[in-house]
């Protein structure tokens, strides 16, 4: 039996898609117990009954469309012509249209294509360093993913069974300090770059409003919608959808119809490899509950780890391992049903558990060997990925910063909670 | 491996399953905007509620689901950690390729059978979804996906073992 799960282990660092290491993992489990097997795809089924789940894939289809048409270049000449003439300006404009972009388009690295190709070139020509401007592009593409509509928010909402809506409330105040420490640090770094020779202008302002006013009510209508309670999550993904649909496809027509089947197909592969990984957990899951797992698991933690603060500290470290090897959607259908009961014991609120999981996680996509990130950067720029990964350190640095003030500051996640 | 090496019918096979695949796929997603939309519009402005909508909604994105993992087998683009490629010596890669897919088709296989079995099942005891719908017609995607994505499995370490690059 050890040796089959380290069989399974080697799989799937040999590369075998994680779904079917998910899955064989509680086909073998069930077997072992003598179980009937169809028990694997009666839970799997359970997909169709969980109800939030909607979300997922209108979302996704509706931030995959956006960054085809021109969207990506009106949220930067906005953010420009707003931020433009603040020393460091420029940086933090990437930083918080990343974010916004982010967390809109589900954290699958996305960003970095559709924004970091109009920022990168515009950071360097400001007279950013090269090694400044790569660094902040590869970070940016996972920076909002404590904001609401973002796609890691919601899965752990369904996988922990926590609403959704306190999980929006929840990112906004870890997500922001992350924004402005980073910003602080980009206002250190350029303090001595050459001011940009542009001012703030009402003209260009006003320029970039009038080209930007189908995509500014987005985030007013969805953003707003959800945190006055007006729109439930799954209703407000309904409405994304269609108005981004109709706004791409019919008022401005910036995407061709003949293109829609693959940004479909595009969307929806992604929307299939995470529902996929969700479904087998659920199997799985159920046979480790059956098998008694998190009670084992929490009886060991519970021997080493004394108190909150300790564990809080060995999750830290635990999730920065976790993300550096596995992506965020798997690490959250896995791990997460494990240490849901265990953190409970030791009294942590688990709404605050899933922001500083999401925002440890938020650092896997920058650290080797497997961050996503990393790979994507690397790929786009032409780059070689060591390059990539020295670029990046400073920003995992003022991250991980952020990550540990998150964790041991629960009143940040919290704030907005009754 | 280019399609010029490929048999002309397997071409053929992989266009016309490619294109199948995006018909579906956004016909199930402009159902489930309509659907998702329409209930909104009746829900607030009429006051009406379907009764069916919320699960036919919650089907659909199953059958996106599975639909949208079966495209992602064809396309390569299934979640998984890629130490392989990047750390293994060249020589080694593409048996290890051999062996990891035919692990997958083995497990997509054997998920095919099972979920036929409790597809089956269903339809014996003449479950019932939607609340007057033979749940088996939902449920037959399973063993229809899982067998699509198994034989993409095989395929791809079958080619492995037997030339192509």
């Amino acid at each position: 039996m050890i040796l089959l799960g380290v069989a399974l282990l080697l799989l799937a660092l040999l590369g075998a898609p994680l779904f079917t290491i998910i899955g064989g993992s509680a086909l073998l489990g069930f077997f072992r117990e003598g179980v009937n097997l169809s028990v694997v795809p009666i839970d799997f089924f359970g997909l169709a009954e969980t109800p939030v789940l909607v979300a997922i894939p209108l979302f996704t289809f509706a931030g995959f469309l956006l960054s085809e048409g021109g969207a990506p270049k009106r949220l930067v000449n906005l953010s420009q012509a707003l931020l433009g003439w603040l020393p460091g300006g420029l940086a933090m404009i990437s930083l918080a249209g990343c974010a916004l972009f982010t967390a809109f388009t589900g954290a699958s690295g996305i960003t970095i294509i559709a924004l970091g190709a109009l920022l990168y070139p515009a950071l360097t020509e400001s007279g950013y360093k090269d090694k400044f401007s790569l660094g902040l592009i590869t970070m940016s593409g996972s920076l909002g993913l404590l904001f609401a509509p973002s796609l890691p928010l919601i899965l752990y909402g369904i996988v922990a069974k926590a609403p959704i809506d306190d999980l929006f409330l929840a990112g906004i105040v870890p997500g922001t300090l992350m924004l402005i420490l980073l910003s602080i640090y980009s206002y250190w770094h350029s303090r001595r770059l050459v001011r940009p020779a542009r001012s703030a202008s009402g003209v260009g302002l006003l320029t970039a409003l009038r080209e930007a006013k189908w995509d500014l009510p987005l985030p007013v209508v969805v953003l707003g919608g959800i945190y006055s309670g007006y729109f439930a999550v799954s209703e407000a993904a309904a409405v994304t959808a269609a108005y981004v649909l109709i706004v791409e496809m019919l008022v401005l027509r910036e995407v061709a119809w003949r293109a829609l089947p693959r940004i479909v197909r595009e969307s929806m592969v992604l929307v299939g490899a995470i529902l996929i990984i969700l479904g087998m957990s659920l199997a799985s899951t159920n046979y480790m509950i059956d098998a008694q797992v998190p009670q084992h698991l929490f009886a060991y933690v519970a021997h080493v780890i004394k108190g909150p603060n300790t564990f809080l500290l060995a999750l830290l470290v635990f999730l920065l391992i976790l993300g550096a090897i596995l992506d965020i959607f798997s690490s959250i259908v896995l791990v997460v049903p494990l240490i849901l009961p265990i953190a409970h014991l030791y009294g942590i609120n688990p709404i605050h558990l899933g922001i500083v999981f999401l925002a440890a996680m938020e650092l896997g996509y920058l650290t080797p060997p497997v961050g996503l990130n990393l790979f994507i950067a690397s790929h786009r720029f032409e780059r070689d990925i060591a390059e990539v990964y020295w670029a990046t350190l400073p920003f995992l640095l003022v991250l991980l910063i952020s990550v540990v003030i998150i964790a041991y500051v629960p009143g940040l996640s919290l704030l907005f909670l009754s | 491996m280019t399609r010029a090496s490929q048999p002309r019918w397997l071409a053929h096979a992989d266009t016309l399953g490619r294109w199948l695949e995006n018909l579906l796929l956004s016909v199930l997603l402009a159902g489930l905007i309509l659907l998702a939309g329409a209930q909104i519009v009746l829900r607030d402005a009429f006051s009406i509620g379907v009764s069916w909508a919320d699960g036919a909604i919650r089907l659909a994105v199953l059958w996106l689901a599975v639909l949208g993992a079966v495209a992602a087998a064809r396309d390569n683009k299934h979640i998984a950690i890629n130490f392989a490629d990047r750390l293994l010596p060249a020589p080694l890669r593409r048996p290890v390729r051999v062996i990891v897919d035919a692990f997958a088709a083995l497990v997509c296989g054997l998920l095919a059978w099972y979920s036929w079995v409790f597809v089956h099942d269903s339809a014996q005891g003449g479950d019932v979804l939607l609340n007057e719908w033979p749940a088996w017609i939902f449920q037959v995607v399973l063993p229809v996906a899982f067998a699509l994505i198994c034989y993409r499995y095989a395929l791809k370490s079958l080619r492995g073992l037997f030339g192509g690059t």
